[in-house]
């Protein structure tokens, strides 16, 4: 390999890390006012529309403080409950032969737990959500795809490998069966143009992403 | 897994001192004690239709030990209201596999004959003092312990051990793939909690029955409590009153104490069995 | 949308470069640490190890010890506890399917606050920080405005430590205006047995009973110490013979089982126990020896002989062909069975809410406590005892203001003679009207007021209306029918994740010593109440001396001299349960002599008429002087004063009093109820409602089905798929002489609201009734139990996917009215009277 296509395989590694914490970021939590403000950036917008995205006209011509209440019940009304929602773990839509889904904290979550924790990361003892949340399974393979980024760097395809073979499995194992569904579930719940889009783009980034896993194994 | 059911509990139960000693002598039944002589036991199940208040603690207790998908059931309570007011009266009759022994010709169960994969599977099972008792089987095979035991790995899904069944003891399990094709599912059925058993623990559904209607044991024991009640009630001497469908000619190793008579009354339970159709637990 | 190329990628990537840089701010990542090589390993084949806790279960009031086995930190089963005294190793299937409460997919994991008007269905995630602070600030409002009172907490289910630690925090912070649910289930037995024997609750001792008596208990299905009592019931039955005869309006599982059902009309057995009591009493079946421990007379000094005469002649007009007209038992029955029952002594008599749950029920359970006195079989080995349980020492917290109190627990005033275990079914329809005031903040505790209650429009009209109740919250951690009308939820984790320690009652009469605790931490930010009070407490400004339930339990365990001794809280954390292997079971303790140093202490007096030794110093007189004037029956808490009871030359324990004046008589003749103008000897009185019924109406009564509790299980998977369904019982005969068919849509009609269900003609009831169950017809509480999906969960949801049943049931308590019993304020769940008809 060349340099050139390390160092391109690196800055694609990087992007798409930022894109899984981006990504991480929407279903951590509610939008905060300094996340709002980002969304409303043009650079934002642009990316946005540009891939087909709308973002609706309500965020800019309400205020910044209903905007963010809208949001937020949106975002519990989706998401959290109480009452009838879409629940963002894997346990509870994951089939599995021997049971223990479709119910929180079911088997999926040991296996998504086992393998994060295998993997050399903890969950952080302040974090109280549980092992299986969609935030935690984007939000690893942002870790998995920046520490892909740095292996380009400093060992080139060697050391990246290792890092491609995690993410390809966790990626098989995990979020392409289940994730896509969950969007689809979300896009047709929502009306709001935000999670309708969030989820939409979700879906096409894991989309793309198995196809990419596909091309670099092939 | 089920070693560690067994090993765990006894830990802490260990430093209870006699009083733990007691109870956890009581959590292993007679299998195990069998199980130092060497030959393969033969165990056998009583329902004692005296005791059972259809309280479910089984059909649950069964749900949980092996998370059994919605729908299926390896062991389910049948309840029926019979007779007139004021002298009507309400019979529960707890089900589960058999485990029949088969007819005296053959003596292979139905639903071990009609497994496509029968008699491919060669198997071999390790006695207590380490003999081997060879025998065969397919997706669906009788151990020489007497438990009808169920290998997915064989299973091609082709449901004919269900139709084989007349006790509708057998049912699709809709959350399992059949090993051996994918495009079907595998089967839900009672294994008396072989992982258990194996351990000397008793089955769920045994451990759990707050009345104690159901009874476990090995039959070659004459201390067991099954050799004893089989003594008491003729067991299996009287088997057209002790079994369901005699006519069948299955030879079940399961047992109904039953001295009102409540397997001949439950005609319409009758009908179900016959027609193959699966359990369902439902009060209604 | 447009699919993503490699293009967009680095586009998209700035995208999230940007808000990952200035996210630190707003947003907290989960993962720490850095991925390395080899790392642990990941294989889910190996290290599979199941650790065994023993805890103990919470599904219904028996709170069996249990054992659960947790892997991989998920609890994958639960057991009985082997260890056990009580529950010898055995749980029923709502324990079983515990499991299903942990792990319920539409569980609340975060505080949650309301959006929009309440009961809209809007709401948004707070912390937990942010929900203390607004909740401290309104209570401390209501505090600050010298009016306590105005928080209103009310609690269903909330025993042992966990009501030790939450009453600490409503003491501390001066509220009396805690509600509780005993008189939707069983509060007019209660106040009957006070009125009677003292304190409240009765063990049936079938270990050593050679014969039992059942009016509408469901012992062998729902009862509240359930697995203990059942299990030992059945073996008595089958091991010993013992014959039990059940009186009820349909066959239960416990009438099935039973020896003899006898079916019998609704809101009659007092008449069928006190035609027993006459034929026991006419055939010379009393039993002499226990008559000195009788009050059957208003004289407290009269001869066996006298009181043999007075209930005799009370009695008389009890005659069995009188019961058989108004209960449809057969007088040839009653005659019988009351003899057999006399004659096979030691026996038991046994009652549930079958047959105190109606306008006469407090007299009914009057008659029962008479029939077990008359024939010796109280307080003795095989008869009807006294419960004994644990008695635990722990922490108290600091001690609070005066308890000021709104009088809106007890029903209208005067509604209720002695309502002892208060009337809370009528506590919205009191704050609904005002006079007595209202709470500003109102938070309930494993309670459902719009469900559990009668009338559910009515309560949800009630709560729902701001200007009636301005603060609402729920402690909750599944989203029920009220908690859909809360401003603020707390999300409590299941019982399978707290703290307790545990003293329900023992069925051997030795009490037995049992802890709860988690089996894994608290799911999501699910917090435990009794944590949330301790912090409560100390943001409020009276810390309560313990930060936490585990901490309580703990210093519980150290402060136990038993538990201490056995090993404290690491025996307990280890072995669950104790027991003092010495101890003897607890009979007959009303023949205990008093000792002669109890009756010369200060303040110690004699009340003649009541023959009761108390001491008025710990009552309400402020005198000695007052107290004699007033006397024991009518001073204010002179039964917290109760010493003994002279019988004769002796001074004996006698029936120690408990909320009510009683005296230390085994009392038949209450002089407390003829104050009140109620006749002082157990009396039949007909169900106003039921004499005036037409040809065409019925009773409705509602029970329970041994895979369900009362409104907390119809979530749970594998309960809800045995019993998913309700449809009303009517026998054939009625049903025909009404035209409706099995299967048939009915309509069934009450003075306060109409429900449609589906008909079940069947043997099995008596006719002239309508049966309906009341755990089902749910429209919250997640998909299970209402049907009320997540979205296309269906297209996923491995389990829901296969789900095969699409009915609900049908809440029979939309047309159940909240009325009481005028003596002690219980609601007449099976009184009312209904029209059906096809729909």
């Amino acid at each position: 390999m060349s340099q050139t296509n390390d160092r391109e395989n690196r800055d694609v590694a990087r992007q798409r890390s930022h894109i899984y914490g981006l990504l991480a970021t929407f279903y951590r939590q509610e939008v905060t006012s300094d996340f709002l403000r980002q969304i409303k950036a043009p650079q934002f917008l642009g990316v946005f529309s540009d891939l087909g995205l709308e973002m609706g006209q309500d965020l800019f011509q309400k205020s910044e403080e209903s905007v963010l209440e809208e949001m937020s019940v949106e975002y519990a009304r989706l998401l959290l409950g109480p009452g009838r929602h879409i629940s963002p773990h894997e346990s509870v839509h994951l089939p599995e032969e021997e049971g223990g889904t479709g119910q929180l904290w079911g088997k999926p979550a040991v296996k998504v737990k086992k393998f994060i924790e295998a993997s050399g990361l903890e969950y952080k003892s302040e974090y109280s959500g549980l092992p299986d949340h969609i935030s935690v399974e984007l939000e690893f393979m942002q870790h998995l795809t920046l520490r892909e980024a740095q292996a380009w760097e400093e060992d080139g395809r060697k050391g990246s490998e290792f890092y491609l073979n995690i993410e390809k499995t966790f990626m098989e194992e995990h979020l392409t069966r289940w994730i896509p569904i969950f969007c689809e579930k979300v896009m047709e719940e929502t009306e709001m143009p935000f999670y309708k889009g969030m989820a939409a783009l979700t879906k096409k980034f894991i989309e793309f992403e198995q196809e990419e896993m596909v091309d670099k194994s092939g | 897994m089920s070693e560690n059911v067994n090993v765990g509990r006894r830990q802490v139960l260990k430093g209870a001192g006699a009083l733990a000693i007691g109870a956890a002598a009581g959590l292993v039944p007679a299998g195990k004690a069998f199980a130092a002589r060497g030959n393969a036991p033969r165990w056998g199940f009583i329902v004692d239709l005296r005791r059972c208040t259809g309280c479910r603690s089984c059909t649950v207790a069964c749900k949980a030990e092996y998370d059994v998908p919605l729908g299926a059931f390896r062991t389910a309570v049948y309840e029926e209201v019979q007779g007139k007011f004021p002298n009507a009266e309400k019979q529960f009759l707890p089900r589960l596999c058999n485990h029949c022994e088969g007819n005296q010709e053959d003596k292979i169960p139905p639903c071990v004959k009609n497994c496509p994969e029968y008699p491919k599977d060669r198997r071999v099972f390790n006695t207590a003092d380490g003999k081997k008792i060879r025998y065969r089987g397919g997706a669906t095979y009788k151990r020489p312990d007497g438990l009808i035991l169920y290998d997915n790995d064989l299973c091609v899904g082709c449901g004919k051990c269900i139709e084989a069944c007349p006790y509708g003891a057998r049912t699709f399990n809709k959350r399992l793939i059949a090993g051996k094709d994918a495009s079907k599912n595998g089967i839900a059925k009672c294994s008396l909690c072989q992982h258990r058993v194996d351990q000397g623990v008793a089955p769920a559904c045994v451990n759990i029955c707050p009345p104690k209607a159901r009874i476990f044991g090995d039959l070659n024991d004459p201390g067991s409590e099954v050799s004893k009640l089989v003594k008491e009630f003729g067991l299996e001497n009287k088997r057209n009153e002790t079994t369901l469908l005699p006519a069948e000619n299955t030879v079940p190793m399961l047992y109904y104490i039953d001295p009102k008579g409540s397997l001949t009354k439950l005609a319409s339970a009758k009908k179900k069995f016959m027609g193959n159709e699966a359990w369902v637990d439902q009060i209604s | 949308m447009r699919d993503i190329t490699r293009r967009d990628i680095f586009k998209l990537g700035a995208v999230g470069a940007a808000v990952i840089a200035t996210g630190k701010a707003f947003s907290s990542q989960a993962l720490a640490g850095d991925i390395v090589e080899g790392g642990k390993d990941f294989s889910p084949k190996t290290g599979v190890e199941r650790t065994m806790i023993p805890s103990s279960c919470w599904s219904c009031v028996t709170r069996d010890p249990m054992i659960g086995f947790v892997e991989d930190g998920r609890l994958v089963k639960l057991e009985g506890q082997p260890n056990s005294i009580r529950s010898r190793g055995k749980i029923c299937a709502k324990g079983a399917a515990g499991i299903n409460q942990l792990y319920d997919p539409d569980r609340i994991l975060y505080p949650m606050k309301r959006v929009g008007k309440r009961g809209e269905g809007k709401w948004k995630r707070i912390t937990w920080d942010e929900a203390l602070t607004e909740l401290t600030a309104r209570l401390k409002k209501v505090r600050d405005d010298g009016h306590p009172e105005k928080f209103m907490f009310h609690y269903g289910r909330m025993k042992a430590s966990s009501s030790k630690i939450v009453k600490a925090f409503l003491s501390a912070y001066g509220t009396g205006t805690v509600g509780n649910h005993t008189s939707i289930c069983e509060g007019g037995k209660w106040t009957a047995q006070e009125l009677t024997w003292g304190a409240h609750y009765d063990n049936w001792d079938f270990d050593n009973t050679k014969y039992v008596l059942n009016f509408g208990s469901g012992v062998l299905e729902a009862h509240t110490n359930h697995i203990p009592t059942s299990q030992r019931l059945v073996e008595a039955m089958v091991d010993r013979g013992v014959k039990m005869v059940t009186f009820d309006v349909r066959i239960s599982n416990t009438a099935a089982r039973s020896t003899e059902w006898v079916p019998i009309k609704p809101g009659t057995d007092g008449a069928v126990v006190l035609a027993m009591c006459r034929e026991v009493m006419e055939a010379g079946l009393y039993d002499k020896a226990f008559f000195p421990f009788i009050k059957a007379t208003d004289n407290p000094n009269a001869s066996t002989d006298e009181k043999v005469a007075a209930l005799k002649a009370h009695l008389a007009k009890y005659t069995p062909q009188w019961a058989e007209k108004i209960s449809g038992v057969p007088a040839a029955k009653i005659k019988a069975t009351a003899l057999e029952f006399a004659q096979n002594k030691p026996a038991c008599v046994i009652s549930y809410r079958g047959a105190v749950a109606h306008y006469n029920g407090n007299d009914t359970e009057r008659a029962v406590q008479m029939l077990g006195a008359i024939t010796g079989n109280i307080d003795n080995p095989g008869g009807r005892c006294h419960g004994v349980g644990a008695k635990w020492k722990s922490p108290k917290g600091p001690k609070g203001p005066k308890a000021k109190k709104l009088k809106i627990l007890d029903g209208f005033k005067g509604a209720a003679a002695y309502p002892t275990h208060h009337s809370n079914h009528q506590i919205l329809k009191v704050i609904k009207d005002g006079k007595a005031g209202r709470p500003d903040i109102y938070m309930w505790y494993c309670y459902t007021p719009v469900y559990a209650n009668g009338e559910c429009q009515e309560n949800i009209d009630i709560l729902k209306d701001e200007s009636l109740i301005p603060y609402t919250v729920a402690v909750n951690a599944y989203y029920d029918e009220s908690t859909a009308l809360a401003d603020l939820i707390l999300p409590n984790p299941s019982y399978l994740e707290w703290w307790d320690w545990e003293d329900m009652v023992s069925p051997t009469q030795v009490p037995e010593y049992y802890i709860r605790q988690p089996f894994v931490k608290p799911l999501g930010e699910s917090r435990d109440f009794k944590d949330v009070v301790c912090d409560l407490s100390s943001r409020l400004g009276f810390p309560l001396g313990f930060n936490s339930a585990e901490e309580f339990v703990k210093k519980s365990c150290e402060m136990t001299p038993g538990i201490k001794a056995a090993g404290g809280f690491d025996f307990m954390k280890k072995q669950g349960v104790w027991h003092d292997p010495n101890a003897k079971p607890k009979f007959d303790m009303y023949k205990k002599k008093v000792k002669a140093d109890a009756l010369k202490k200060a303040g110690v007096i004699f009340d003649d008429a009541t023959s009761t030794y108390w001491n008025w110093k710990k009552s309400g007189a402020k005198s000695e002087a007052e107290a004699k004037q007033k006397g024991y029956t009518k001073t204010k808490n002179a039964y917290k004063g109760y010493v003994g009871l002279k019988v004769g030359n002796d001074v004996f324990a006698g029936f120690k009093p408990d909320k009510v004046n009683k005296s230390g008589f085994f009392e038949f003749y209450s002089e407390l109820l003829k104050i009140k103008n109620f006749p002082a000897l157990p009396t039949y009185v007909p169900i106003p409602e039921h004499e005036k019924m037409g040809p065409n109406e019925l009773v409705l009564t509602t029970y329970k089905v041994p895979v369900h509790i009362h409104a907390r299980s119809a979530n749970c998977k594998w309960l809800t798929e045995i019993y998913h369904d309700n449809p009303g019982m009517i026998n054939t005969e009625t049903a025909g002489r009404l035209g409706i068919s099995d299967g048939d849509r009915i309509k069934v009609k009450s003075e306060v609201g109409e429900i449609t269900t589906t008909a079940n003609v069947t043997e099995a009831v008596v006719p002239g009734v309508i049966a309906i169950s009341h755990h089902l017809g749910h429209w919250e509480y997640g998909r299970y139990a209402s049907g009320k999906k997540a979205p296309m969960a269906g297209d996923d949801d491995p389990d829901l996917k296969l789900k095969w049943w699409d009915t609900y049931g049908v809440h029979p308590n939309w047309i159940i009215p909240n009325k009481l019993d005028p003596i002690n304020g219980q609601q007449r769940w099976m009184d009312t009277v209904v029209t059906v008809k096809k729909a």
